[in-house]
């Protein structure tokens, strides 16, 4: 008997990671569904197909979150070894006024400018994370200072202006479905617009997946999170691997960057503004835990997926964007402190089967 | 004689599966040093935490204080006088002397901290003591010697009658000791009852007082130490059941696996010593001789000053542990928890974390640290469900066997056992003794650093007893005894 509880307990435990972001998802979608529904049945006396799931609809709130979709690719593995980077936000700014003035005013391709920015993030991100590594200091403070820092040099470089582009990147969101009719290809009435870059943002959280689950990278970016001193006597290079992190977090900015430059089409310095915010709170949400070693890249693709919902969704039912902060807020409380107290539940139900064992165990001994 | 004022009457303390202390008698006069001895795991600790109120004791014992039964408390404790000076420093490194004696006991003037009084009453105490530091020195920047002055000026300052003193010389030289025990001398004359707890017989004998010996929980004898010898003391320390030993085989000597000459580093100096397949060597000596330190040492976790490794006759130089575990060597660490295992994790995974250096690929495929984690749970016979529970979840002995399996699947040669089976049930004990026996029988190269006495004297075949980081003593099959290991750890005493 004992050991069929604790098998089913088991499965409820492994599950658990996800358990919270995948619970509010679907009541919060539900919610959003209930609400159109009542609200056409209202106001025209049928139900329509609600505009929320309408395909094109579902496309714009990947289009919208991709950026910080693979932003939070990047920082999942970050707060996995028990980091955190603050300075995606700023290093956004950065490397998208970089491409703008590279290709506007220095003559460099758009495809250079792109590579450029790439290796200009890894080169930022592979300072702090050696500084953070070697010197073992808060990758909070080392971070906050590099936020400081990249903002600087974005207004040194801009000249605190902002830099307009000619829609020189756009083969970054060249429609996928114009491959099947170059006319567009139209459902509900709506033309559906799905980007490249949306597309590289789902093969880009695919092989972070698989990086952290099916290689020793991935294995031992999970141990250093879990238990450094462990790790170093297990033979991790705890260091080393720490700053793979941030390189690996590096390349991620710099793709999000092009992206969300793609979509804004100016180097300005509000382009990255606050974006560490999101992409932290996706990864959050997404069940990695602040100190390290637990979460996963499902959770954080869930994560960012979700808090871009709440935005979309909002919006379409017309709420003011100061409600859209204060529901976004409640959201990220809750789903943490969802979290932590159904961890306590879990633990006391495991106690009192434990407990129950025990006496079990005596009872039939003394039989 | 005085009469005692602080007394323990039949104090026992049982822990889950372990009878910690049973019928202690204790008591304490007025201005005396009464010390405790025991080997490591005798009660000593148990029983400060009783006297400090840290610890209840079980029902049917009673504690007198002045006159009155009384269930002590740490703030009870503190209040009645009692002043207990932990083994790890309990100051505030960033605060001043003065800051730091009155803590939490400010002396005011109205609703103003008034610094002036504090300083001048800091200063009389430290000028009482002959301390060289002033009462505006940062604690931080004192040495541990002059720490625990800080913290007996504190008991002079709060007019403590009794002052407990936990291994106060641990990591201390040799001019500190001196002036630590004149600071107790001092402060006895002045009235106050110390208690004194240390591995080193000497400071015992210097201190002069009575000596309370405890033996496995249980009190053994008091004695004034005039009355006393160190061989008396030490083999009243020493002497269990045959019960508490493992009887286990012994194997052919094999080829040297590894040696150290003259390494220094990581707090251990001029360490030699050659260690074969197919046997054991224990390393022996007190908490604090730096076993635990020469163990992370060999094994790369830290920098080498001098000397030299040799695995298999080849000079080696381990930079990071996982060079270490690229030629063979495992390392069971002290404290399972904290630096052996990830507790957030799968068995699979903590099985299979230490030999991600050595495979080849980079790829893991889908379930093979599955399969690996379900096939030492059957080889060591690790009580769980499958591969997937977290090891967080498992008990002591349990979590042990997740160690070993993650060290038995890097194939290793050298194993280095640091505490084997601390904090581990007698069965599980067995089991883990099995298991090392095993692997003496395969021809692999054992070496245990463990303060279980029974432990080092059933399992090794040599033994090396260390003390203050260097080698005191070194021990053949046929002379390895509790009394013989104590002797050297204590201070190079003949039995």
């Amino acid at each position: 008997m004992s050991t069929d509880s604790k098998r089913s307990f088991g499965i409820f435990r492994k599950n658990s990671e996800l358990q919270t972001v995948v619970t509010i998802s679907v009541f919060f979608i539900a919610a959003v569904l209930l609400y159109q529904i009542v609200n056409s049945l209202l106001n025209t006396g049928t139900i329509q197909y609600p505009s929320f799931i309408y395909p094109s609809n579902i496309l714009n709130i990947l289009q919208q979150n991709a950026a910080v979709g693979i932003m939070a690719l990047g920082m999942t593995v970050i707060m996995l070894t028990g980091t955190i980077d603050l300075s995606v936000g700023m290093m956004t700014s950065l490397v998208a006024i970089f491409i703008a003035k590279a290709v506007m005013d220095w003559a460099i391709s758009p495809a250079m400018a792109v590579i450029y920015a790439i290796l200009i993030c890894i080169g930022l991100e592979m300072i702090m994370g050696s500084i953070i590594s070697w010197l073992n200091v808060e990758s909070f403070i080392i971070t906050l200072g590099g936020m400081i820092s990249c903002r600087g040099i974005a207004l040194l470089i801009s000249n605190s202006q902002e830099v307009a582009m000619r829609q020189n990147l756009a083969w970054f969101k060249a429609n996928v479905f114009d491959w099947f009719n170059p006319e567009g290809v139209k459902m509900f009435g709506l033309k559906l617009n799905l980007p490249y870059y949306v597309i590289i943002f789902f093969i880009l959280a695919a092989i972070t997946w698989a990086m952290l689950k099916y290689t020793k990278f991935g294995r031992r970016i999970y141990a250093i999170g879990n238990n450094p001193q462990a790790a170093f006597l297990s033979g991790v290079n705890v260091k080393f691997t720490r700053l793979m992190a941030f390189v690996f977090n590096g390349i991620c900015v710099g793709i999000g960057a092009t992206m969300q430059l793609v979509r804004v089409n100016t180097g300005i310095i509000t382009v990255g503004q606050n974006m560490e915010i999101d992409v932290i709170a996706a990864v959050v949400i997404g069940g990695v835990v602040m100190s390290g070693g637990k979460g996963s890249v499902i959770g954080a693709f869930i994560g960012a997926l979700l808090m871009g919902t709440i935005t979309n969704a909002m919006t379409i039912m017309r709420i003011q964007q100061e409600w859209q902060f204060l529901v976004k807020g409640i959201i990220i409380i809750a789903a943490v402190a969802g979290g932590a107290l159904s961890e306590i539940l879990r633990r006391r139900n495991a106690l009192l089967l434990r407990r129950k064992d025990a006496d079990q165990a005596q009872i039939s001994a003394k039989a | 004689m005085k009469d005692a004022f602080f007394r323990l009457i039949n104090i026992s303390k049982t822990f889950p599966g372990v009878r910690a202390l049973s019928n202690i008698d204790f008591d304490l006069m007025p201005g005396e040093i009464h010390c405790i001895c025991g080997e490591n795991g005798a009660g000593k600790s148990t029983l400060i935490k009783i006297l400090s109120g840290a610890y209840q004791p079980d029902p049917g014992g009673a504690i007198e204080f002045e006159g009155r039964k009384r269930t002590l408390t740490p703030r009870l404790a503190i209040e009645l006088g009692i002043q207990t000076i932990y083994q790890e420093h309990n100051i505030f490194p960033h605060l001043s002397v003065t800051e730091n004696i009155f803590a939490g006991l400010e002396i005011m003037k109205g609703l103003r901290v008034d610094f002036d009084a504090m300083r001048k009453k800091a200063r009389e105490t430290l000028d009482y003591l002959h301390c060289n530091f002033g009462p505006d020195a940062i604690a931080g920047e004192l040495s541990s010697g002059e720490r625990k002055l800080v913290e007996i000026a504190k008991a002079l300052v709060f007019q403590r009658k009794v002052i407990i003193l936990d291994e106060p010389t641990a990591s201390f030289s040799v001019s500190e000791i001196d002036m630590l025990l004149d600071v107790v001398r001092k402060v006895v004359s002045a009235g106050i009852a110390v208690v004194y707890i240390s591995h080193h017989l000497d400071e015992v004998f210097r201190l002069g007082g009575r000596v309370t010996v405890l033996r496995d929980g249980e009190h053994v004898l008091t004695a004034h130490s005039t009355n006393l010898t160190e061989g008396e003391l030490v083999r009243n320390m020493v002497g269990r059941d045959v019960s508490a030993f493992y009887s286990r085989d012994f194997f052919e000597q094999g080829e040297i696996a590894l040696e150290a000459r003259n390494l220094s580093g990581n707090g251990v100096r001029d360490i030699s010593f050659k260690a074969h397949r197919g046997q054991c060597l224990g390393f022996a000596g007190m908490v604090g001789s730096g076993r635990s330190e020469l163990m992370t040492l060999l094994m790369g976790g830290a920098k080498k000053d001098a000397g030299q490794v040799l695995v298999d006759g080849q000079e080696v130089d381990f930079h990071l542990p996982s060079a270490a575990i690229r030629r063979k060597m495992c390392y069971i660490t002290e404290d399972r928890q904290y630096t052996g295992l990830f507790l957030k994790h799968s068995i699979a995974r903590n099985s299979f974390v230490a030999n991600l250096v050595n495979m080849k690929e980079a790829f893991i495929s889908p379930r093979e640290d599955y399969a690996v984690g379900e096939k030492y749970i059957k080889e060591l016979g690790t009580k769980a469900e499958n591969a997937d529970v977290l090891v967080g979840n498992l008990s002591g002995g349990n979590q042990q066997k997740v160690v070993l399996a993650k060290w038995f699947h890097t194939h290793g040669d050298i194993y280095i056992f640091d505490e084997p089976t601390r904090g581990i049930d007698v069965g599980a004990k067995t089991e883990i003794y099995h298991i090392m026996m095993d692997l003496m029988r395969q021809g692999k190269c054992l070496i245990m650093a463990s303060s279980d006495m029974p432990e080092i004297v059933s399992m090794s075949d040599r033994v090396i007893v260390m003390k203050n980081g260097r080698i005191a003593g070194e021990l053949e099959r046929g002379e390895i005894s509790e009394e013989s290991i104590l002797s050297y750890s204590i201070g190079g005493v003949a039995v």
